[in-house]
């Protein structure tokens, strides 16, 4: 065989190999949103804020908006840190209604909530009245007790 | 009805058609019934494109607002050179310099050929055809739309200004960004046309017609990305000159894929024989990949600060694609087959082998660049998902195209360093190289890596690029001396030689592969050792004051002001309400009235009742430049007015007014309420001025100066902001750069970057352009000739 011809065929198959490997990782590992829901910190967020109010109203659950970016440096470090917590995780998951809120694309609900730097979590009550918020990467420390707070305090009524 | 600017472009179609028509009726009946009129016939469509452009322009420095693309895009009170600049602001304007700069080529290529050997002709036919297709695409979506079309309502009716041109343009780079990069676009036409009539025809003489044209594309295109970069380090304040945004890689790929055709050439007018398939085809698919940077840019899928938003001419550009793309892969596969049989062997180590080992992986690094901005698109396109490529965009293409980086760099020096008697001992210096920067690879260091181990995306990414992203950055080092050395080497041999133009041409070579030495060490250097201190806050009232910002770093701030883009100083001028001199000169008429004042505050006292519920009061000097005055204002709750703050206070005016409780006169007294009160600033952002805020800041490292000069923050139209960083240099090539974004609250929010080796990236781009401008000052005559 020709070298020309088996350079061109090895970087062929090179090239199908990295499209194919960088498309899969992608596609598993770094899905961000689709049409109904985000996907952050391994957990389903709303994203659209009337749908995620009223399921909260049904549920009588309290609400948890994530304000994000996906530019922003401090979100990344949030999510593996205190989303990525196994206990926020878990209460999270599990007393919650979720939603995020990507500020480059749902500018109208960030303006709302006067958000303007991410990251940003509101919690609300289950009738969409704000509760509390945390502002910036806070750490696992400072995220358990509001929410831990915030879910007692609906629960309560 | 068609507007008068529209007329011109129908009648450049018509007028470069019936050229088309001469031409082909040459080609194929041999009939010359046509022909003598050809050339004066793209002189004419050339001249009426000029005409558009010219016209375009007169309307934007007329600030005629009745056309829409001028509405949008310029306003009054725009210095000249944005009137100017307005005209390529938009995707009309450009798509129309697009089509006048390919016109410009064909009338050029019409006078320096006369059309009189085939491979001219043909090549026309392609440009024009090529050309055409540009005039049709600026008609759907044609600058001279007029704002009364489909709107009969507004008939007549003149806007008084017009929307004004984005914040982030208003900048001298910017100016020159565009026109660098559509002038590149344009010139491309050419190769691209001369390179499928080749495919098409084996006529002889195709690479003599392109080479300038390509060289001239590869200057203008890598000038137009460097600018951007510029642009972006300092306009954007992204503290950086690349980012992998989708638009800037998207005009990047075409020039990898060119820099391949261009060497890919150097070899091909050797000998005929050498990439007679790759060479074209290189230059086809640089064309292609410009009209895809095109519709990346219009297209609005890609996530990018460049979105313009979607639109129709999208359609059009990809059906152009379509058509080339398999035009092309026709016309290369059937070469392919009837060359196949002759081939010969080269040998691994052939000079001709590494150089298509070269241009392979010119291939591959513009594949990563194509299908990291393309595949998002395509899987949000066909599966409604958003997906990024890593957890940081630049994760992905930083970790792909690092090792074949590597590769094509110890390539570049061993075809630098090669010499065909000498080829066994210069194949052991490769080995060596190789082996020292494979062991650079691995060494540990603190945090110089392919990926910045600190970054909290770091821990989130796969596997495989956590251990690309852990090649040591080292490794570069070792390619880059040998680069550097087998330039200086091949520079030697040159200047040996007694004749002045292989000479000339030899410093030119020397200066663009030192320039990708510069550039890579500066890239690399640069992005690795930033140290960042972000959330500074500077309160205003520290004016003068040296304040310690950790890492042994303090800041000072000297001055801080607003004015208005277009005049000099304004502080008054361009607030709202009047101006304070007046007032002071005729205040009988102002005594007893509403009045609204703003200015700059200057001085604060507070005083509180002794009466429950305590009454507080807060007494502030306001100074707009022209005089100052004292405003008054009251609340049950306690009051701070921030010193050194713009306001805006509305209220009434008193003479001779008496504090009651320090007895103080003031003989004028505005008297507000604290909800009249505001922030000038906040409340210009949605006036229709463009305000400069800036502030004057000396940077201190160890008690010791590096660094000063002026940081801005603007607020354009509607809201929309710039940032214009404090970049001072220093002499040892590092640059001290301050982000500054707008006062509030009465603090100057900072971010301060020491950005070591940027300037070594700058004097390579400087070395890139003056090298290629060398080799095409001299006219090597083709040893296939």
């Amino acid at each position: 065989m020709k070298t020309k011809k088996l350079l061109s065929i090895i970087v062929l198959i090179l090239i199908i190999a990295f499209a194919f490997v960088s498309y899969e990782t992608a596609l598993s590992k770094f899905r961000l949103s689709d049409k109904n829901y985000t996907y952050l910190a391994d957990l389903t967020w709303h994203r659209q804020f009337d749908k995620g109010l009223q399921i909260a109203q049904e549920e009588n659950k309290p609400v948890a908006i994530y304000f994000w970016a996906v530019w922003c440096q401090y979100c990344a470090a949030f999510q593996t840190n205190t989303l990525g917590n196994a206990q926020i995780n878990k209460m999270l998951k599990e007393d919650y209604v979720l939603m995020a809120m990507d500020l480059d694309v749902d500018k109208d609900v960030a303006q709302k909530f006067g958000v303007s730097y991410p990251p940003v979590v509101v919690f609300l009550d289950a009738n969409g009245k704000e509760v509390d918020r945390t502002i910036g990467a806070v750490d696992a420390g400072t995220f358990l007790p509001i929410a831990t707070k915030v879910r007692d305090q609906v629960r309560r009524k | 009805m068609a507007t008068f600017g529209d007329s011109i472009l129908y009648l450049s179609i018509i007028v470069s058609v019936i050229a088309l028509l001469g031409l082909l009726l040459k080609e194929l009946k041999n009939n010359n019934i046509l022909a003598r009129f050809v050339s004066p016939l793209v002189l004419l469509a050339a001249g009426f494109l000029t005409f558009a452009y010219m016209l375009i322009t007169y309307y934007f420095v007329t600030s005629d607002f009745t056309y829409e693309y001028v509405w949008q895009y310029s306003s009054r009170d725009l210095p000249f050179i944005y009137k100017l600049s307005g005209a390529w602001a938009g995707q009309q304007g450009t798509y129309l310099l697009w089509a006048w700069v390919i016109f410009l080529s064909a009338a050029w290529l019409a006078l320096t050929t006369k059309h009189a050997t085939p491979i001219a002709r043909r090549t026309q036919i392609i440009t024009l055809a090529v050309g055409v297709y540009l005039i049709i695409l600026t008609l759907v979506q044609t600058p001279f739309k007029s704002i009364y079309e489909g709107r009969p309502d507004l008939l007549g009716f003149v806007p008084p200004d017009g929307s004004g041109l984005n914040a982030l343009l208003v900048n001298f780079w910017m100016v020159i960004h565009p026109p660098l990069i559509f002038i590149g676009y344009a010139v491309m036409t050419i190769p691209f046309a001369a390179a499928v009539v080749y495919l098409l025809t084996k006529d002889e003489g195709w690479e003599e017609m392109s080479r300038q044209w390509s060289r001239f594309t590869w200057l203008f295109l890598g000038l137009g990305i460097a600018v951007g970069g510029v642009w972006a380090y300092l306009v954007l304040g992204w503290g950086g000159f690349w980012a992998w945004d989708p638009v800037e890689t998207a005009s990047f790929i075409p020039w990898l894929t060119l820099t391949g055709f261009l060497h890919a050439a150097a070899l091909h007018r050797k000998n005929k024989a050498t990439f007679s398939i790759a060479a074209p085809v290189l230059a086809i698919i640089s064309f292609i990949l410009i009209l895809y940077a095109a519709i990346v840019v219009r297209s609005g899928l890609f996530n990018s600060v460049h979105a313009f938003g979607e639109t129709s001419t999208g359609t059009l550009l990809i059906t152009l694609i379509l058509i080339i793309f398999v035009g092309t892969l026709i016309l290369g596969m059937r070469r392919y087959f009837e060359e196949s049989e002759k081939e010969e062997e080269w040998g691994l180590w052939s000079k001709r082998n590494i150089f298509y080992l070269s241009l392979l992986l010119f291939v591959i690094l513009a594949f990563v660049s194509f299908w990291g901005i393309s595949f998002p698109a395509f899987v949000q396109l066909t599966q409604n998902l958003k997906v990024n490529v890593a957890s940081d965009t630049k994760n992905f293409f930083n970790v792909w195209s690092y090792p074949f980086t590597l590769i094509l760099l110890l390539a570049l020096g061993f075809c630098l360093n090669y010499k065909e008697s000498e080829k066994e001992a210069r194949k052991k210096t490769l080995y060596a190289v190789t082996a020292i920067t494979i062991i650079a690879m691995f060494i540990r260091t603190e945090n110089f890596y392919v990926l910045d181990h600190n970054s909290p995306f770091f821990v989130r990414e796969p596997l495989i690029y956590q251990l690309l992203g852990s090649i040591s950055l080292l490794s570069i080092f070792p390619p880059l001396i040998y680069v550097a050395y087998a330039t200086l080497q091949r520079l030697q041999d040159y200047l040996r030689l007694s004749s002045m133009r292989p000479k000339v041409k030899g410093v030119g070579l020397a200066m663009v592969h030192f320039g990708v030495v510069f550039i890579l060490f500066g890239a690399v250097i640069s992005s690795s050792f930033t140290h960042t201190n972000d959330r500074i806050n500077i309160p205003l009232a520290a004016k003068g004051e040296l304040l310690d910002v950790g890492g042994g770093y303090g800041v000072k701030l000297i001055d801080s002001s607003t004015r208005s883009l277009t005049e000099a100083t304004d502080s008054g001028a361009g607030s709202p309400g009047t101006r304070i001199s007046n007032i002071k000169s005729d205040p009988a008429s102002y005594v007893n009235n509403n009045v609204v004042v703003s200015g700059k505050v200057t001085g604060v006292a507070y005083t509180q009742s002794n009466t429950t519920p305590v009454t507080y009061t807060a007494y502030f000097k306001l100074d707009d430049g022209t005089g100052d005055i004292w405003v008054a204002t009251q609340s049950t709750d306690p009051l701070t007015i921030p010193e050194g703050v713009d306001l805006t206070a509305r209220g009434y005016m008193m003479a001779d007014f008496t504090s009651p409780s320090t007895k103080t006169t003031y003989d004028l007294l505005l008297f507000s309420q604290p909800d009249e009160i505001s922030d000038t600033s906040a409340s210009v952002a949605g006036s229709d001025k463009y305000r400069v805020q800036s502030v004057k800041l000396e940077v201190y490292q160890n008690d010791r100066i590096i660094g000063s000069g002026i940081a801005e923050y603007l607020e354009g139209k509607g809201g929309g902001s710039g940032t214009f960083p404090m970049v001072s240099r220093g002499i040892t090539g590092t640059d001290v750069y301050v982000i500054f974004q707008g006062v509030g609250g009465g603090f100057v929010p900072l971010t301060l970057k020491i950005i070591p080796a940027i300037n070594i990236t700058w004097l390579g781009i400087l070395f890139f352009a003056i090298g290629i401008i060398l080799i095409m000052a001299v006219k090597t005559k083709s040893r296939g000739d």
